[in-house]
């Protein structure tokens, strides 16, 4: 390689390269060519474009010929990917295989992917919550982490710049906890889910049920229009590709838009091997890549680089990208890379029943529901453990059918089913506390199919997260009660972490160059034309589901590089 | 109401203006028998006749005449493990036995009532290779009867695009 001719390499030479094109390297895309950059956009998987290519997003349930169960040689072949919820007959070409990338468990994680053009942003939950001061004033309060270099009125129009894009349904709820974002009109709620509300506000002066922000359009704009999205259908079979364009995916959303400017070269079937770092400039100028099909090595050149490869692979990214500057991974002189992962607590359940209301029912399907927002530690220290956990809550009609007998008798009933009463639950999403110990590095001998080291994890839930789990289960117990529930059961399926994909972190930000790899703009501290605004970039992991906070991050941060190129800041 | 009607047609309208793209008529998959046969064509006949006996014909169509026998015997080859495989096969076999000892037939020749009754006598067993067999059948026998094209379409209106969540609707109006 170090004989390309000048020729071959201005062709492969760009203003800017993103890594990745899932929801954060989308937006990157998106910011980059909008401001004029000519920008080369690295997919490690293969191409899938809004619509054609959603191949089950149309096919009615009977057309699977499964039902959509998985069948056993998947399940026997995946065991780690099969226990995802979104993985199923109509989704498993959106899924990274158990054996396609291969990673070392130093401790059990079940490590989610999606790699293809648009990553796991066709997959995602869409739930897109704003973080407030109190969960970027965290680490500094509680003693924790390192303080995270911005707070909220630094992020905050950036938050409503991606909203307006994205298109987000919510209610302005004017809580401190969650604050408020520019929203399409909410869902509705059903009669129980009020019912709840209601009750938990007249019993506790902190405690709230709101409806949940989610990136549906639930009224489009002229923006939305103008990327070809149409309303929200609620179909709420999103994973498989919505053909409306009714929630938010890089494919349907920020990639055609940034094709659109005719600045994007989009390479999928590109894996990054690592960063290039130039040892007499002192800065990144390309980055390695293996062609997945034909397994050959390219370089391509650009003066800035946006790393958007999801948190671990970004972390892998870093840690792979050796020189004789930087023998530990780029940037990391303080050692601190790949360290101090952290995720969100999805353990712990609640579901009850409820017997009012017994006059009024649903129709219809919501794709969102009601969420509960941190209220434990908020204002101060107050429990046998660190920070909180927010909650998503729902309530729904059953409706039963006697399965007992055969024949006619048993036919009749299957189509007569009567109405059952009410069913309610709900999950917590607990913030974990970001250690040294929970970490991620590169196994020294075992590669992957392309010649890259695979990664090693060795990520652990620890008391903080055990004292969390049952002071959820003992609060949302008397809540339910609170709300004349019955049959109140909690549950705790201690699933591995990985399982949650809230994976965040190992190359956090952070003020100090001796305790964080990112600046306070994303960028690497001793290597100022990359850029980091995936997960991997977390200080910490506050509650909120974080992919809103990673488009927020990724605008921004474009947004100074941008400015930074033309000052010579970068 | 007037809201809901309103968004009922706008919801339509928005639908109708999307048209999906001409190869998006292709998706009609109709449920392709399995390469290798799983069972024989007698025990696929007889498998039929077990699943019309459970949702029999009536002024609908029954199990039988909406394939649920090939859905079942699907399912069980491709996503059920060799237990429950070898529990289905069993039982097929000793269908015609049991059938004989119940009611002196071989089972196809049985009435409805002498096979109805023979699955009522299945599903109180003591002995596992029958409650297990018959629970295996009908539990598949029902989804697949349930999410056949013809029930889903016909008789429960399945709504594959609701375009809308209306949270609070009285029981009465449902």
């Amino acid at each position: 390689m170090s004989y390309f001719n000048i020729d071959a390499q201005a062709q492969n030479t760009y203003d800017a390269i993103v890594i990745g094109s899932g929801i954060s390297g989308g937006w990157a895309a998106k910011e980059l060519t909008g401001k004029g950059l000519r920008t080369l956009v690295l997919e490690r998987g293969r191409d899938v474009r809004h619509v054609t290519d959603y191949p089950t997003t149309n096919m009615q349930p009977w057309e699977f010929e499964h039902r959509n169960q998985l069948k056993l040689d998947v399940r026997e072949a995946n065991p780690i990917v099969s226990k995802c919820y979104a993985f199923y007959e109509g989704t498993e070409q959106f899924f990274v295989k158990d054996a396609e990338h291969p990673y070392v468990q130093e401790k059990p994680f079940d490590w989610i992917r999606g790699y293809q053009v648009g990553g796991k942003s066709l997959l995602w939950a869409r739930q897109t919550q704003r973080w407030s001061d109190f969960d970027f004033q965290g680490p500094a309060r509680d003693g924790y982490a390192v303080d995270w270099p911005i707070r909220y009125a630094d992020i905050a129009p950036w938050y409503s710049y991606v909203e307006k894009f994205a298109g987000i349904t919510g209610n302005k709820d004017g809580l401190a906890t969650l604050p408020d974002g520019e929203f399409l009109p909410p869902h509705e709620w059903n009669c129980v889910e009020k019912h709840f509300q209601k009750k938990i506000a007249g019993r506790y002066k902190d405690r709230h049920v709101i409806m949940g922000r989610a990136a549906h359009i639930t009224q489009p704009q002229p923006i939305h229009f103008q990327q070809g999205r149409a309303q929200c259908q609620h179909r709420t079979i999103c994973e498989r590709g919505c053909p409306f364009g009714g929630y938010f995916s890089s494919n349907s959303s920020t990639i055609p838009w940034a094709a659109k400017t005719g600045k994007m070269t989009l390479r999928p079937h590109s894996t990054v091997h690592s960063i290039i770092y130039d040892e007499a400039k002192g800065r990144a100028t390309g980055v390695r890549v293996v062609d997945t099909q034909t397994k050959q090595m390219h370089e391509f050149y650009a003066r800035i680089i946006f790393l958007n490869a999801a948190a671990l692979n970004s972390n892998l990214v870093l840690l792979n990208s050796t020189s004789h500057r930087f023998p530990n991974g780029l940037g990391n002189d303080s050692g601190v890379l790949g360290k101090y992962v952290a995720f969100h607590n999805y353990r712990a359940g609640i579901s009850a029943e409820y017997d009012g209301d017994l006059d009024s029912t649903t129709d219809g399907r919501r794709p969102n529901s009601p969420y509960i927002p941190r209220f434990r530690n908020v204002e101060k220290q107050e429990t046998n453990f660190l920070r909180g956990y927010a909650a998503g809550f729902s309530a729904g009609r059953s409706s039963r059918t006697d399965q007992s007998g055969v024949g006619a008798d048993l036919k009749e009933s299957l189509l007569n089913p009567k109405l059952g009463g009410w069913y309610v639950g709900s999950h917590m999403m607990g913030e974990t506390i970001p250690k040294e110990t929970n970490y991620v590095a590169l196994d020294p001998s075992l590669k992957d199919p392309y010649g890259i080291p695979q990664l090693k994890i060795a990520i652990a839930y620890d008391d903080n997260d055990d004292k969390m789990v049952k002071d959820y289960q003992e609060q949302l117990t008397e809540m339910f009660t609170e709300a004349g529930f019955k049959n109140i059961r909690v549950r705790d399926d201690h699933r591995n972490p990985g399982l949650d994909i809230h994976e965040m972190g190992g190359a956090r930000m952070g003020k100090d160059p001796k305790t964080s790899i990112l600046n306070k703009w994303n960028q690497v501290h001793h290597c100022k034309n990359v850029f980091v605004t995936d997960g991997a970039c977390m200080t910490s992991t506050s509650t909120q589901n974080p992919s809103l906070t990673y488009m927020a991050l990724t605008a921004r941060a474009a947004d100074y590089a941008v400015k930074g190129l033309k000052k010579g800041l970068v | 109401m007037e809201r809901r009607n309103a968004l009922k047609t706008m919801a339509g309208a928005v639908g109708g203006l999307i048209s999906l793209p001409a190869w998006a008529n292709g998706w009609t998959a109709e449920s392709i028998p399995s390469s290798q046969p799983f069972i024989s064509t007698g025990q696929t006949e007889l498998l039929a006749e077990m699943v019309e006996t459970i949702i029999p014909a009536t002024d609908t169509p029954g199990a039988k005449a909406l394939n649920v026998h090939q859905f079942v015997q699907k399912m069980v080859a491709d996503c059920y493990d060799k237990t429950a495989q070898d529990r289905f096969k069993n039982g097929l076999e000793s269908l015609d036995g049991w059938a004989q000892k119940s009611f002196g037939k071989p089972f196809n020749q049985g009435d409805v009532a002498q096979r109805t009754g023979l699955m009522t006598q299945l599903s109180k067993s003591d002995d596992s290779a029958q409650k297990d067999f018959y629970g295996l059948v009908k539990g598949l026998t029902i989804r697949g009867y349930m999410t056949s094209e013809y029930v889903m379409t016909n008789l429960t209106h399945y709504q594959f695009i609701p375009g809308h969540y209306y949270g609070c609707v009285p029981v009465s109006k449902k």
